[in-house]
């Protein structure tokens, strides 16, 4: 046993900003070392994306659609990828926890639910935005089509747009886990599928009867499909959809992390913390 | 507002209540503590004592801030669990017996995002993550993923986490449970050594009474969510009426007065060995000899056996 020294007025944590961003560092280092670890990594940002990306692509190839009908399901799809990549990224948060049964360990220490999920997401975006220009990438090489035909500026709002609808959909992921447990894992996986029938993902909205509209009207996909699609030549069924996707984003983000707050104290309180780490 | 009471106890409880809720859509209410009361004096290892179910990792998540209470009132240097909760967990660490950590991340990089979470700067995060696994001999398997490390190391890695942040107050829930002798007593004697250097307060659930009767200075029982009895462990056995046991193999009937001095708690006799339970054999050994002198009785053999923790346990778990 070798003897122990030190104590704590020698090493003081960093208080404000500073403290706040290493707060922040340790749960994306911790994504990203589980992440550049785990096999199953490339699966989820290249194989399963790419497989999917292909299958559709040469569906809607043989159904000799024309180049802008391409591109119009191609970036639904990729769409669609992006956000489940990165929401998962957002759902690690908690599901690395609970998978290792280690919060209790994790939630003892003095963070906040922000420094968990942002921290995340922070991974998220990268992996997002890999899976993004990944597909890009493999729609323009396979075929011939590009997303930033129109300019980079509405590709990139779209990609903003798609990383902030995983932010929304891994917070309420991210509750359901800590209201429920392990017994709501399956929202990480098949969450996104509860918004592919009505947000337009492979056709337009407008095809939908009104109740499903009035019910895509509220998902911000919906909103940053039609903007880009509008750039297409495809008219979008709701004015200024831009504006709309990111104020519904923003106010799903700040409910989802306001709910998120509430189940951690919920665990608290219920004793589901202590569940989940024992 | 600033809640910061000035006192010189580590911890203080009083009234504490918490029952859980389980089962949907008709729930079934488990009360896990009913009243708990006590006090931590600041330096001290402090026992929490009890089976399994008593109320021990409750009372002990409580304090970490993992678990809020229902009723009653606990403050853990001097501030409230309930109010104060994230100014707490900057100044306490928690490790357990069952911890656990992701499976792929090695030792050291355990300690970094632990340490990251305390928003430790990288200029005192790498010495003493450093130090850390040099203390806690840990150097050889820095890079080591989790899952591969040996349930010892484990339990070693958990302890390491739990001074990242040089905690005034560290809470260890069953540190040993499940570890083969040998690291048990590597990992007691750890516990010991790390209170004499850094003079910390150490709060402390065990089912061991060998461990708490080793380390602690000052211990509770816990049955059914409640305090059967508490104090330091030679007070406590005391407390308890177990006393002191002295065995005397005497001649004749000669030792039947006994029972009459001062401090013999009880008597009794079977196959030529006497049973006599003292409050204190030091002070009653050489009176009960002088008494049988005094009557001629000859003693052939004496043999005086102290109570220990476990004894006091059994008489409580009664």
């Amino acid at each position: 046993m070798k003897t122990v020294t030190a104590g704590p007025a020698e090493w003081p944590a960093s208080a404000g900003l500073e403290g706040e961003l290493i707060k922040l560092s340790a749960f994306f280092l911790r994504s990203w070392r589980m992440s550049r670890r785990n096999a199953f990594t490339l699966f989820e940002i290249v194989f399963w994306p790419v497989v999917n990306l292909l299958s559709v692509g040469l569906l809607i190839t043989f159904l000799r659609a024309e180049p802008s009908t391409v591109v119009f399901v191609l970036v639904g799809t990729f769409a669609l990828s992006t956000v489940q990549v990165c929401q998962l990224d957002v759902a690690y948060a908690a599901l690395f926890d609970m998978w290792s049964r280690s919060i209790k360990h994790q939630l003892v220490a003095p963070i906040r639910p922000w420094h968990l999920v942002l921290g995340s997401w922070l991974m998220g975006l990268v992996r997002g935005t890999a899976v993004f220009t990944l597909q890009a990438v493999v729609t323009y090489w396979v075929f011939g089509v590009s997303v930033v035909a129109h300019g980079l500026t509405p590709a990139i709002a779209l990609l903003v747009g798609l990383l902030l609808s995983a932010a929304a959909v891994g917070l309420l992921v991210c509750t359901l886990l800590m209201v429920f447990g392990l017994r709501a894992e399956m929202s990480a996986w098949s969450g996104v599928s509860l918004v592919l029938l009505v947000c337009g993902v492979y056709y337009p909205v407008s095809l939908l009867p009104v109740p499903l509209q009035v019910i895509a009207a509220g998902v911000p996909l919906t909103h940053f499909l039609e903007a880009f699609r509008a750039n297409l030549g495809y008219a979008p069924v709701f004015t200024t959809p831009l504006l709309r996707g990111y104020g519904l984003a923003v106010l799903y983000v700040a409910g989802g992390y306001a709910l998120f707050a509430w189940a951690i104290h919920r665990a608290r309180r219920t004793g589901m913390l202590l569940k989940l780490s024992d | 507002m600033n809640h910061v009471t000035t006192t010189e106890s580590a911890v203080e409880v009083r009234d504490l209540h918490k029952t859980f809720r389980t089962g949907w859509p008709r729930p079934r209410l488990q009360p896990a503590l009913r009243g708990v009361s006590f006090t931590v004096p600041r330096g001290a290892i402090f026992g929490v004592l009890g089976p399994n179910g008593a109320g021990k990792t409750t009372l002990l998540s409580i304090l970490a801030t993992l678990l809020v209470p229902d009723r009653g009132e606990a403050r853990v240097l001097g501030l409230d669990v309930a109010r104060d909760a994230h100014r707490i967990r900057q100044r306490i660490n928690l490790s357990s017996g069952s911890a656990s950590f992701l499976w792929s991340l090695s030792a050291q990089e355990i300690l970094d995002v632990a340490a990251r979470s305390y928003g430790l700067p990288a200029r005192v995060r790498r010495p003493r993550v450093a130090a850390l696994l040099e203390q806690f001999e840990l150097t050889a398997h820095t890079r080591v993923p989790y899952n591969e490390l040996s349930t010892g190391l484990k339990q070693r890695l958990a302890l390491a986490k739990a001074f990242v942040n040089e905690p005034e107050l560290l809470i260890l829930d069953e540190p040993t449970v499940g570890l083969d002798p040998d690291i048990s007593v590597r990992i007691r004697e750890q516990i010991a050594e790390l209170r004499r250097a850094r003079r910390m307060t150490i709060l402390l659930s065990t089912h061991y009474m060998r461990e708490a009767e080793q380390l602690c200075d000052e211990v509770v029982f816990l049955r059914a969510g409640q305090i059967l009895a508490g104090g330091d462990p030679d007070t406590l056995k005391r407390e308890v009426l177990l006393g002191d046991r002295v065995e005397l193999v005497v001649e004749g009937e000669g030792w039947r007065g006994l029972s009459e001095l001062p401090g013999v708690l009880s008597c009794s006799s079977a196959e030529g060995r006497v049973q006599v339970v003292v409050d204190d054999a030091r002070k009653r050994v050489p009176e009960i000899f002088r008494h049988l002198d005094e009557r001629g009785v000859p003693v052939t053999d004496v043999t005086v056996t102290e109570p220990t923790l476990e004894s006091v346990f059994i008489e409580l778990a009664r």
